[in-house]
């Protein structure tokens, strides 16, 4: 490998307007030659709580082979990789690496076993520079560092993989797309035999995407197994040999890159569970409550523009990182917007924090409950009246405890909060019910917009459906709800209109009627629609 | 500009403008006072300098992992009172031994911040506080506080402060002040060499993924709070060869001074980056601005709340103009990668801020 | 009920554990132990640092500290004192004295709250340079020579047993109790000192509320300094120095967490009580001031280390979980 490598722009493939196109074929798949595989993963399972994350999933990786994993958010991707990582154990089911059954019990015995994961978010040390990062955990470097070794070793992975960077610089400084490069390297530096790339190219143009891409493939042609995780549909079918699909924790299909197409892919993901989930029975809709025009933040989303009327559910569909709970955060003014206009009842207001947004009658339920939507050590009535304490104080300014217990109390048969007492902390709570917590508390704010990100995540079968009625008797009660949504049944089922976004850019906006499961899922991974509508 | 951006990170130009600042303030002390720029003034500076810069070079350790050590100034005073009385009671003792009993000394008394720290779990800051107590506690009982007096020790170490190690053109280099030079070297030369010390910085920078890489952080840990108690107690033999006369009170207030001059010095507080070079430069900053203020007739009582000030300015310059290198660094580096395969990007994509 | 149960098995049950057990033992010692006098005089050792362990204890519980306390009351004691030495009122410079509390609370709070730099080192370079301003004015010198109606203000019985600052104490421990645990400013703290970004979430002023407590911080150091000043009847520039620690210990080993968000007023009250007693028993065994110190340092990192144990003893007794 020469240090002294540059890139052929020539190399770099031209994407077909949003990427392939959705009839038959494709490039020819590689001539697969009979090698054993290096790793095995069978009949694995694993449940967290009431959630059953993964089931019955044997998955085989071959050396000398891109595996690309296909699914939609909350598929079982990430746990499965996880497990791989020894980050989790699965609760029953068998890995075996080259033929011998093995225990990955923690991140570094994986990496040991030469399985190592690059993840959307690199983990680096940001005080210490790139070749450091790349050497750290090494053993038996010598206890002492020689420098200039180090930098010349350093740059060497780096050229090998066409990329140019300051090993100097510390990793605080990188772009993403270096930092992962620096990971890449890091991996290659300690032998990898099976390589995890979760989501890596999400936040990377065109051009670091090809050198990527380029590296995958001098590591596949080198031997290493790579396990290939992306909802780029173009890129997917790009680099793979093979496609699978998940979808609800098991593994729906593997096949050669050959024998599948864009849209048999989608529908493997998507399922036929689209019927499952009852429409929302629309309600009339009144007034324009928002109009939001031209929004966007620098560096995170730009373009934004919808109207939401009362009594309307938008929903916001598409892929984790397109943007959409930064629009939220715009509208909510923890992460205000740089530039464009949002009009609330005819009045065009300039949100700069949370208070003005309350004021103007917008309420956010983050997606975060744990970490930020509620305080988890306070009790339920507390967590209720945050807000709006003002309300409660007497004259003293003490918080009235019983008029807080009332509201509370009030929350809590309306929405049907299963606990012992409303003095509970909220910490006990199961997620359905920590949920419906939080929807008081924003309820309790009387708000005029509400919205709502991820508003079921993690939470059991029955509370979502009792959150589900409840957003409908919202809307009927004339309230403009935004419900940011990843999961498509969800979004289809309840929203008037949808709007999709992708990679903070606005792709589409359905109407009820026109949108289903294979509209939405192609905007949102930027496929363009050739032929009929499916 | 590029070799320059090459070689040189933010984090050593936050240090060569604190170099360059001693030396304006230097000038600038030297024009306003007479006769500055002498033998004296340097050694008056460097021997109130010897001290701190010994702790400072222990705190540094204890800092860059994200922890801080409260109970140096304590130990100062217990190393430097036994090294007193044994010396008192056994004249004939060699030096080196002196040395050596009150750096095992500082030594030990580190290992317990160590444990309690690396393996109770127990936050640094409160572990600290409590030795800080209890030594400090311990030195007074078993002083039955009595003082070690100067006509008590023998007379090679009451005369140490002056003796000189070389006299280069005029100017006469102590033993002391070598001796403080020398513990920087050896601590920056390992701090910036040696693998293990490189873990230092590591667990500061990301304490999660260095647990995760598997590096053995407690250890480590551990490690830092022993040589930081080291110090002190190499501190504490110096202390006791400046001042002769210790009281029970030697060494308050060291704790503060320590982590004043690791602050000044560009340590970031939050551990992962700084040097012990830049921790003997706020050390000296501090002590050139003492030194000098009180030459210039300004009370001694100015001292502290410039002292402050200054200690406040270092954390925010550090915070706002460090974060503006590291931007333009960043830049810079973009540029680099950008220079060797130009293309255009995807027509209206969203490209990484 | 269950809920007060539950507590009462916990940290401050712990705490009334070693209160009993102390106070019995100083009981055994002497029989007037609990007589109204000695407890009056218990409180008066140590009654300048209880009173500013109230605030400490709402800046730690907001998930912040304040290493200055001590620097600002020496500052306000010798604010005091350098105004009444130059002829002003002692009213007055008392008044004076107050706001240079008030000024030191809100340099420390804007740069913690609204510049953002941790207040680790903020209020170091506060301990520091407040106590540098104290020694500018009044150098090396002690001020002394009070009216005798401010010398017998910190020491002289007001209502009853009790001195001014005893009572002042006791008025500040219930404003604090109420403020913590019945106000919203209380919830704030709590709150903030969970998750700082869940507060924001919510629509939580946190800038405000955290200069709030600096502030309050810095006033209620500058009473205290007063009453230290009115006590010894005389400043010095060094007075107060080292204070910090032991109010910092009292609130910590109260139960408040040093992460923040957790702690209450019922359990520094008790530690107030703890180390109170430990103190005066200690000192009545003849065990010297300083070893009482090291005791209540011991104390200090117990009060941490033996929990972690516990729960490291608990996780290995479960099993590992992932």
């Amino acid at each position: 490998m020469t240090g002294e490598r540059r890139l052929k722009p020539l190399l770099m493939r031209v994407w077909e307007a949003e990427g392939v196109s959705l009839t038959e074929g494709g490039a020819e798949p590689r001539a697969q030659a009979a090698v054993p595989p290096i790793l095995e993963i069978h009949d694995i399972a694993k449940r967290f709580g009431a959630t059953q994350a993964l089931e019955a999933v044997s998955l085989t990786l071959y050396p000398g082979e891109v595996h690309a994993l296909l699914g939609e958010n909350g598929a079982g991707k990430s746990t499965l990789i996880k497990i791989m990582t020894g980050v989790y154990q699965p609760d029953r089911g068998e890995i075996r690496l080259a033929g011998q059954p093995i225990v990955i019990g923690s991140a570094a015995e994986a990496q040991r076993h030469g399985i190592a994961a690059i993840y959307q978010e690199p983990l680096l040390f940001p005080d210490l520079n790139v070749a450091e990062n790349i050497f750290i955990s090494h053993q038996g470097r010598g206890a002492v560092t020689n420098w200039r070794q180090m930098f010349r070793e350093a740059e060497e992975i780096l050229a090998a993989l066409g990329v140019a960077l300051d090993v100097r610089s510390p990793a605080r400084g990188l772009t993403l797309a270096a930092q992962q490069s620096v990971e890449i390297a890091k991996a290659i530096s300690l032998n990898v035999r099976v390589l995890i790339m979760d989501e890596p190219t999400a936040s990377l143009s065109a051009h670091e995407v090809t050198q990527l891409f380029k590296l995958v493939k001098d590591l596949r042609d080198k031997g290493v197994a790579i396990l290939f995780v992306s909802h780029r549909m173009e890129e997917v079918f790009e680099i793979a040999d093979k496609v699978t699909v998940f979808r609800d924790g098991r593994l729906i299909s593997t096949r050669p890159r050959g024998e599948v197409t864009p849209r048999r892919a989608i529908a493997d993901m998507v399922g036929r569970e689209i019927g499952l989930l009852q429409p929302r029975a629309p309600v009339k809709q009144g007034d324009l409550i928002l109009s939001v025009r031209g929004l966007a933040r620098e560096g995170v989303f730009h373009d934004v523009s919808f109207d939401v009327r009362r009594g309307e559910v938008l929903g916001f569909a598409g892929l984790i990182g397109a943007g959409r709970t930064d629009v939220g955060l715009a509208l909510f003014g923890i992460e205000p917007a740089t530039s464009g206009t949002i009009v609330l009842d005819g009045k065009t207001r300039n949100i700069r924090s949370p208070r003005e947004a309350m004021a103007c009658g917008i309420a956010y339920l983050s997606e975060d409950r744990r970490q930020l939507g509620l305080s988890l050590p306070m009790s339920i009535a507390a967590n209720i009246s945050l807000p709006v304490l003002r309300r409660y104080l007497d004259r003293f300014g003490l918080v009235r405890t019983a008029s807080e217990r009332a509201t509370a109390e009030g929350f809590r048969s309306r929405l049907a909060i299963r606990t012992p007492s409303v003095d509970v902390s909220v910490a006990k709570l199961s997620g359905g019910n920590q949920q419906k917590v939080m929807l008081s508390k924003w309820l309790n704010t009387h708000p005029r917009l509400l919205i709502l990100d991820e508003p079921t995540r993690g939470i059991d079968v029955g509370a979502k459906s009792e959150v589900h009625a409840m957003i409908g008797e919202l809307a009927a009660e004339g309230i403009g709800i935004i419900m940011i949504s990843s999961e498509l049944p969800e979004v289809l089922a309840m929203s008037d209109r949808v709007l999709v976004m992708r990679e903070g850019r606005q792709m589409a906006i359905f109407d009820r009627a026109e949108a289903s499961g294979e509209r939405v899922m192609t905007a949102a991974m930027g496929q363009a629609l050739t032929g009929e509508a499916a | 500009m590029n070799w320059l951006q090459r070689h040189i990170r933010p984090e050593q130009v936050r240090e060569l403008s604190l170099l360059l600042l001693i030396i304006v303030a230097v000038l600038v002390f030297g024009s306003l006072i007479p006769r500055y720029y002498t033998s004296l003034t340097f050694n008056r500076i460097a021997s109130s300098v010897v001290i701190i810069t010994v702790v400072a070079a222990g705190q540094t350790l204890v800092v860059l992992t994200r922890s801080i050590d409260l109970s140096v100034g304590s130990i100062v005073g217990c190393t430097a009172y036994f090294a007193g009385t044994q010396l008192a009671a056994h004249h004939g003792m060699p030096p080196a031994v002196a040395v050596l009993i009150a750096v095992a000394l500082g030594a030990f008394m580190g290992s317990l911040n160590g444990v309690l720290v690396a393996w109770g779990r127990v936050p640094p800051i409160i572990v600290t506080l409590g030795t800080l107590a209890i030594y400090r506690g311990i030195l007074i009982d078993y002083s039955g506080a009595k003082t070690v007096t100067t006509d008590s020790l023998p007379a090679w170490l009451v005369d140490l402060p002056t003796v000189d190690v070389a006299t280069v053109g005029g100017l006469e280099i102590r033993v002391v002040v070598a001796a403080a030079l020398l513990v920087v070297i050896v601590f920056q030369l390992a701090t910036s060499f040696l693998t293990v010390s490189r873990r230092l910085y590591a667990i500061g920078s990301n304490p999660e993924a260095a647990a995760l890489i598997g590096l053995p952080t407690q250890r480590i840990l551990f490690t830092a709070f022993v040589l930081s108690g080291a110090l002190s107690g190499l501190a504490g033999f110096l202390f006791l060869a400046r001042f002769g006369n210790i009281t029970v009170e030697a060494g308050r207030g060291l704790e503060l001074q320590s982590v004043a001059a690791v602050v000044v010095g560009g340590v970031n507080i939050f551990g992962g980056s700084g040097t012990i070079f830049g921790s003997m430069l706020g050390a000296v900053m501090i002590g050139t601005l003492e030194q000098s203020l009180f030459r210039l007739q300004i009370s001694e009582f100015w001292r502290d709340a410039i002292l402050g000030l200054l200690i406040l300015l270092a954390v925010a310059s550090d915070a706002v103009i460090l974060n503006r290198l590291r931007l333009l660094w960043a830049r810079t580096d973009l540029k680099l990668i950008a220079k060797s395969a130009p293309l255009p990007a995807r027509e209206g994509e969203v490209t990484a801020p | 009920m269950t809920a007060a149960l539950a507590r009462l098995r916990s940290w401050e049950g712990l705490l009334l554990a070693i209160l009993i057990v102390t106070v019995a033992l100083n009981l055994a010692n002497s029989p007037y132990y609990l007589g109204v006098e000695n407890i009056v005089n218990l409180f008066q050792l140590e009654i300048e640092k209880i009173i500013v362990a109230l605030t400490m204890t709402l800046i730690i519980i907001n998930g912040e500290i304040d290493l200055s306390v001590a620097s600002v009351m020496g500052l306000s004691a010798c604010v005091m004192a350098w105004l009444f030495k130059m002829g002003v009122a002692l009213p007055l410079a008392l008044l004076a004295a107050l706001g240079s509390g008030v000024l030191a609370g809100l340099f420390n709070g804007f740069w913690t709250a609204y510049v953002g730099l941790p207040s680790l080192a903020v209020t170091l370079a506060g301990l520091i340079g407040f106590r540098g301003v104290a020694r500018i004015l009044v150098e090396d010198r002690a001020i002394g020579n009070y009216p005798a109606w401010f010398n017998e203000l910190g020491q002289q019985a007001f209502l009853g047993p009790l001195t001014l600052s005893i009572m002042i104490f006791l008025a500040l421990f219930a404003v604090v109790a109420v403020v913590l645990h019945g106000s919203a400013l209380g919830r704030l703290v709590y709150v903030m000192g969970n998750s700082l970004e869940a507060a924001r979430y919510s629509g939580v002023r946190t800038k405000r509320v955290k200069m709030i407590l600096f502030v309050a911080s810095g006033v209620v150091a500058a009473l205290a300094g007063l009453l230290y000043a009115a006590r010894l009847g005389s400043v010095r520039g060094d007075m107060a120095q080292g204070f910090e620690l032991d109010i910092i210990t009292i609130v910590l080993l109260g139960g408040v967490s040093i992460f923040g968000g957790s702690g209450n007023l019922v359990g520094v009250g008790l530690s107030i009580f703890v180390i109170l007693n430990l103190r005066n028993g200690m000192g009545l065994a003849n065990i010297t001031g300083n070893t009482q110190t090291s005791v209540v340092g011991a104390l200090l990192i117990l009060s941490v280390l033996v929990p972690n144990m516990a729960q490291l003893i608990h996780n290995r007794w479960r099993g590992r979980e992932t």
